[in-house]
């Protein structure tokens, strides 16, 4: 290397290194004369960061307990509820997946869903507030199914309206 | 006939240096360079004014990245906004160029290895970049590693290129050019 080439090469890291110094300063000092607004130089607990898992979410339309597809002879239904709540009460026929709020839908159950080539899969779950059956929708949309709904009201509006029509699907 | 050969080679090797000092010596390179660097500068100015306001919001930026330790996070929040501002004036005015040049390209191989590391764990996140606008505004993916390499690209071209910078530094050269 030419002496004038190590030369420059000697200033340029010097006065970079002269910049990152005067931003220290400059910066703390900053941060010491903002009482109330500046920040501690060392967090004392961790940042409360809130990233949302990657996940693949489709779009699904809402329908009435009622709805002619939720008795369609190639509807395929699919249960959200917990085991719970699917030993305490579920419609006739329907595939059982509850929904997980940590886990994406196993690969199982899409593949089952399309093994059966249903016009329409019509998901139900608990009916809260965010609606399981709406969120595995959602999830099942995203993986590939399609002409997915979810029952507006979940489980309890579905049950009560089967129970007014004397159980028929 | 290894004597003659010899000289060949050293005779091909001489010129190639003359063709290359050449190119390095092209005043040209000193307008093109006068672009990226306003540009640069500009994109810095852009980038620093968030977060020298909002420090707090820009150490959560930091820390959604997940890659440094806790005891660094405010230290880096505070000091990397200034030295992006120091960067981006003196970059403008074309003074200390190389320096300004060379502390914006770190910059920026640092702002991609936290990208690629935050690519490379699936975060769903904002980058943090500019104003926070969240990450439906400005979120992370390869495009904005693109772009960094891009302004990387530049700052490397005003770092190895610009021998002679249109400015504060190019007036001095010339003032001290003239005293001698």
């Amino acid at each position: 290397m030419k002496d004038s080439t190590k030369k420059t090469v000697y200033i340029t890291v010097r006065d970079a290194a002269v910049v990152v110094a005067v931003s220290t300063v400059v910066a703390l000092a900053y941060n010491a004369l903002r009482p109330g607004e500046g920040i501690p130089l060392v967090a004392d607990e961790e940042y409360d960061i809130f990233v949302p898992c990657p996940e693949d979410f489709g779009e699904t339309d809402p329908v009435a307990p009622e709805d002619y597809r939720v008795a369609g002879e190639r509807t395929l239904i699919v249960d959200a509820q917990s085991d719970e709540d699917y030993a305490e009460w579920h419609m006739e026929g329907a595939l059982h997946a509850p929904y997980d709020w940590l886990d994406p839908v196993p690969d199982e159950i899409l593949r089952k869903i399309a093994r059966e080539n249903p016009e329409a899969v019509v998901v139900y779950g608990d009916g809260g507030d965010p609606d399981t059956g709406r969120e595995l929708a959602l999830e099942l949309s995203g993986g590939g199914i399609r002409n997915v709904y979810h029952v507006e009201g979940g489980a309890p509006a579905l049950r009560a309206a089967m129970e007014s029509s004397g159980g028929e699907r | 006939m290894i004597v003659s050969l010899t000289t060949t080679t050293e005779r091909a090797e001489s010129a190639d240096g003359v063709r290359f000092e050449r190119f390095l010596s092209w005043r040209g390179h000193a307008w093109i360079s006068l672009l990226m660097r306003l540009y640069l500068g500009y994109i810095f100015l852009l980038a620093c004014w968030h977060k020298i306001l909002d420090p707090a919001g820009f150490a959560v930026d930091v820390a959604t990245y997940q890659m440094l330790p806790l005891v660094t996070l405010n230290f880096i929040a505070l000091v990397l906004p200034w030295a992006e501002l120091f960067a981006a004036i003196m970059i403008i005015a074309g003074w200390r160029v190389k320096a300004s040049a060379l502390l914006i390209a770190g910059m920026m191989v640092m702002f991609m290895i936290g990208l690629g590391y935050a690519l490379y764990l699936g975060l769903d996140t904002g980058c943090g970049c500019f104003a926070s606008e969240g990450v439906e505004a400005d979120p992370i993916s390869w495009m904005t590693m693109a772009r960094d390499a891009f302004w990387l690209a530049l700052a490397l071209y005003v770092l190895f290129l610009d021998r002679r910078p249109i400015g504060v530094d190019g007036f001095l050269a010339r003032r001290a050019e003239a005293g001698a």
